[in-house]
């Protein structure tokens, strides 16, 4: 069935730290993703200027707003959406100048439509911090019709856009943002491995 | 490695201590077009010994009718440039390498910072070529101690117009790193080609303001790796071989009639490797195969790249 | 050498036949009984006339068939011809690298002329005729990668060196064995590589990852890898996977030495001069296993080497439904005589 395709290449992610050097920082948090924020003050408060960026809401309803108000000294920004943290985002890039660290935690799709909005300024993706919060669901492009769908939990997943169930490999493209997703019963239609949620 | 054949076309000395030379193809055709960055290897046969010298390539890295250097009379040297400055005359001719680029230029930069140091000017000087083709932004800063030991600022006016920034020590016009890499935009690269002390400098800077790695640049020669000169016994075939400084021991080995093992010849499949019986030094081993433990066995070599620090080894061939 | 170009397909009807003088030149890749993964990397000097190795872009009968296929797949899938943007040196390195050399090695099928930077390009069995300025891009009625990566047998991948490893930033990829180019266009060497089946393999990946980074100017370097297909298909991308993966139900001991194919890849790398990139070049040799065995000493070789695979290495290779059918019917020719070591025929 998984017709031997062995390539498994997923990104590491980390917990949030400090750069030691740095001319200034910019923390770009959303849902859960605000507690590694905090952790962040927790460790100190850097010399250098921060921005901090929060959405409120992402997978889990959940709100450090409140608390990050209390803790970030200045320069913090709380949306309701993801969309709009975004949108901020590139509106403030073109201010920032090398020695800017960059810091995320959030969702995988958060974290890699953050490195999508920051790549037109010239930031490589691997210079970016990034803490995996909220939720293991994977984004799956399907190699056959090119959609991604979105926040998929399970192995085998339908395509959003042809319909065809797909195996979703661990194999990631930080171009796509997204992980592979091959037709699982091309060889014997309708015949379907189990179907387990293991990226909750 | 297959050389080029060249002829000293002209040399010009354009600072006391700096001699510009001009190398054209010997059978008459163009040379091989390069990435601006690019160095060759001159090899030159001098006094019972070869030097092998690397020179960045100046010029267009497009327009290749003929290759440009320039050598900086080293002071104490034993080496190459003061065989360049005192014995190589216009009609001679050379070996060259094919150009080899360890100080390219970051593609997707949004911007190039260009930081030269003296003679270290000349990777520049193609690579301005290659940016000024392609239209990106960028600014040369190039330092000396004066204008009278400074090289090519004519031309370098000439190719880049106000992206060029002068420091000359004696007006007192010093480079200031920090404040020259404190403003850059972000997906700025920033290269550095001079004396230790101002790379350490530059390194060291862009590295405190929070620069990743990955934006700063530096030129570094890795000639090839050759050494002294030493003796093979090859114990099966009961011979003995003379290793040149500028061969390898494949080489050599195969130039004296024997058969030997090889596929890559690169130092990485392995299809070489041969057990050293004996040997009067430490192994220099230049591979990327053998573990480390097998490396400090000295049991093992791969003749295609490393050698002996001694003056003799046994192999079991 | 005048060739016969034929006119043949590698989908549907598979009309595809390979002639005496394509068996006979097949690069066979298996010099020993068993078969053992390897960094098995040799320089890419000129070989033995009439053979594949002869020149460094090999041009044979199926030329004209394989472009006509290729473009198909193009028209059906644009996503198949993928060009970041900072790649455009390294375009113009590929579309030189190409046209000198067919031009020098196949002249009466191929001519260049150049007047300074205005060249003439002419592909008489392709019927095309061009005339460009080397470097302007409105020039080409293509993309210099678009338009020469149509003309020449093979996928292309162009790769960008930089930041201590190597990235797949442009390709070409209609007759690919498994991977997608929409997909892995970005990604760096370990990215797209991912860790292989068996860990020896790791090893392996770095140090030709190392090896390639050293890579020299007129220094080409070429390796053979394998698979196996079921029909003489050059289209088996997985984004086309649900049309072709069914036929891997079709195969029976009737049908399985026409059906079943040796695929074999010669791989060869070539350091680019402006760019300092590497175009990776992936020609691609199809034989089925009747023709195989015209010669029995590869078809007792084949049958040694199979019997002997490890399963990761069948199911890695996607062989595993046809894989017993093809063992049975080899043996047929196997008589345990010892035939040496090497690739040859006879």
């Amino acid at each position: 069935m998984e017709r031997g395709y062995w390539i498994k290449s997923k990104p590491i992610y980390t917990s949030l730290v400090w750069h030691e050097k740095a001319t200034s920082h910019l923390v770009l948090a959303s849902g859960i993703g605000g507690m590694a924020a905090l952790k962040l003050f927790q460790q100190m408060h850097p010399a250098q200027p921060v921005t901090v960026l929060y959405a409120r809401y992402a997978q889990m309803e959940v709100d450090y707003s409140e608390t990050l108000k209390k803790v970030v000294p200045d320069n913090l920004h709380v949306f309701k959406f993801e969309e709009d943290l975004l949108t901020e985002l590139k509106s403030i890039m073109p201010h920032m100048r090398m020695g800017l660290r960059i810091y995320v935690a959030g969702s995988e799709g958060f974290i890699w439509e953050v490195a999508k909005a920051v790549k037109p300024f010239g930031v490589d993706d691997a210079h970016i911090m990034k803490e995996q919060t909220d939720t293991l669901a994977r984004n799956v492009y399907c190699v056959h019709c090119k959609a991604i769908t979105k926040s998929v939990t399970t192995n085998i997943v339908a395509c959003c856009g042809c319909e065809r169930m797909l195996f979703v490999r661990d194999h990631f493209s930080r171009n796509l943002g997204a992980y592979m997703g091959l037709m699982v019963d091309a060889e014997s239609p309708g015949e379907l491995p189990a179907i387990e949620e293991i990226y909750p | 490695m297959n050389m080029i054949d060249v002829r000293v076309a002209a040399i010009e000395q354009v600072t006391p201590l700096i001699k510009h030379f001009k190398f054209v193809k010997e059978d008459g055709s163009k040379l091989p077009p390069f990435s601006g960055g690019s160095h060759i290897v001159v090899a030159l046969d001098a006094e019972g010994r070869t030097y092998r010298n690397p020179y960045s390539l100046m010029g267009s890295p497009t327009e290749t009718d003929a290759y440009h250097i320039s050598v900086r009379r080293q002071e104490n040297s034993r080496g190459g440039s003061a065989y360049m400055h005192e014995n190589i005359s216009v009609g001679m001719t050379l070996k060259i390498t094919h150009p080899v680029n360890l100080f390219t230029l970051a593609k997707m930069a949004h911007k190039h910072v260009l930081i030269a140091g003296g003679i270290g000017i000349t990777p520049f000087m193609s690579q301005i070529e290659d940016l000024n083709r392609l239209g990106a932004e960028y600014e040369l800063h190039y330092a000396f101690r004066s204008y009278k030991q400074a090289a090519f600022v004519e031309e370098l006016q000439k190719a880049c117009g106000n992206k060029l920034h002068c420091h000359s020590d004696s007006d007192g016009n010093r480079l200031d790193m920090e404040a020259l890499l404190s403003n850059q935009p972000l997906g700025t690269h920033v290269y550095v080609c001079g004396p230790s002390p101002m790379v350490v400098s530059v390194l060291e800077t862009a590295k405190n303001l929070g620069w990743p790695d990955s934006n700063v640049h530096n030129e570094q020669f890795l000639a090839p790796p050759v050494g002294e000169s030493f003796k093979v016994q090859l114990a099966k075939s009961n011979l003995e071989v003379q290793v040149p400084a500028e061969m390898s021991m494949l080489e050599a080995i195969e130039a004296a009639g024997v058969q030997a093992e090889y596929l890559c010849r690169g130092g990485v499949c392995g299809r070489c490797e041969l057990s050293v019986l004996e040997s009067d030094g430490g192994l220099e081993h230049n591979d990327h195969f053998l573990t480390e433990s097998e490396k400090a066995s000295c049991k093992k070599i791969m003749p295609c790249v490393s050698r002996t620090k001694g003056k003799r080894l046994v192999l079991d061939l | 050498m005048a060739l016969n170009f034929k006119q043949e397909s590698f989908r549907d009807d598979y009309t595809y036949k390979n002639s005496a003088e394509a068996i006979k030149r097949f690069p066979f890749p298996f010099p020993e009984d068993q078969y053992m993964y390897s960094v098995n990397i040799e320089p890419h000097t000129k070989g033995k006339p009439g053979s594949v190795y002869e020149f460094p872009f090999d041009v044979d009968e199926h030329y004209v068939a394989e472009c006509h296929d290729r473009a198909i797949t193009l028209a059906e899938d644009a996503g198949r011809y993928q060009a970041l943007p900072h790649m455009m040196d390294a375009q113009w390195d590929f579309l030189e690298l190409a046209m000198e050399s067919l031009a020098n090695d196949y002249p009466e099928h191929f001519t260049l002329t150049k007047n300074g930077s205005v060249w003439t390009w002419e592909n008489k069995p392709l019927g095309i005729c061009d005339t460009f300025t080397f470097g302007d891009i409105t020039t080409l009625p293509r993309e210099p990668f678009d338009y020469m990566g149509r003309q020449v047998q093979g996928d292309f991948v162009l790769l960008d060196q930089r930041d201590e490893t190597l990235y797949a930033d442009a390709g070409m990829v209609t007759c690919q064995a498994d991977w997608s180019l929409a997909f892995n266009v970005g990604m760096s060497w370990r990215e797209w590589h991912g860790p292989v089946p068996r860990a020896t393999e790791l090893g392996v990946m770095d140090r030709a990852l190392k090896y390639l980074m050293n890579l020299q100017l007129a220094n080409p370097v070429r390796r053979l890898n394998w698979t196996m297909t079921v029909n003489p298909r050059l289209d088996t991308s997985p984004e086309n996977y649900p049309h072709w993966g069914g036929d891997r139900n079709k195969v029976n001991a009737d049908n399985v030495s026409e059906l079943i194919h040796l695929r074999v890849e010669l791989q060869s790398l070539f350091r680019l001069p402006r760019s300092n990139g590497i175009v990776f070049s992936i020609r691609c040799y199809l034989m089925s296993l009747k023709d195989i065995a015209t010669y029995p000493r590869w078809a007792k070789r084949l049958h040694r080497v199979q019997k002997t695979m490890h399963p990761d290495l069948i199911e890695y290779k996607g062989m595993t439904k046809f894989h017993p059918l093809v063992v049975e019917w080899l043996s047929q020719f196997d008589d345990g005589a010892d035939i040496g070591i090497g690739t040859q025929p006879e």
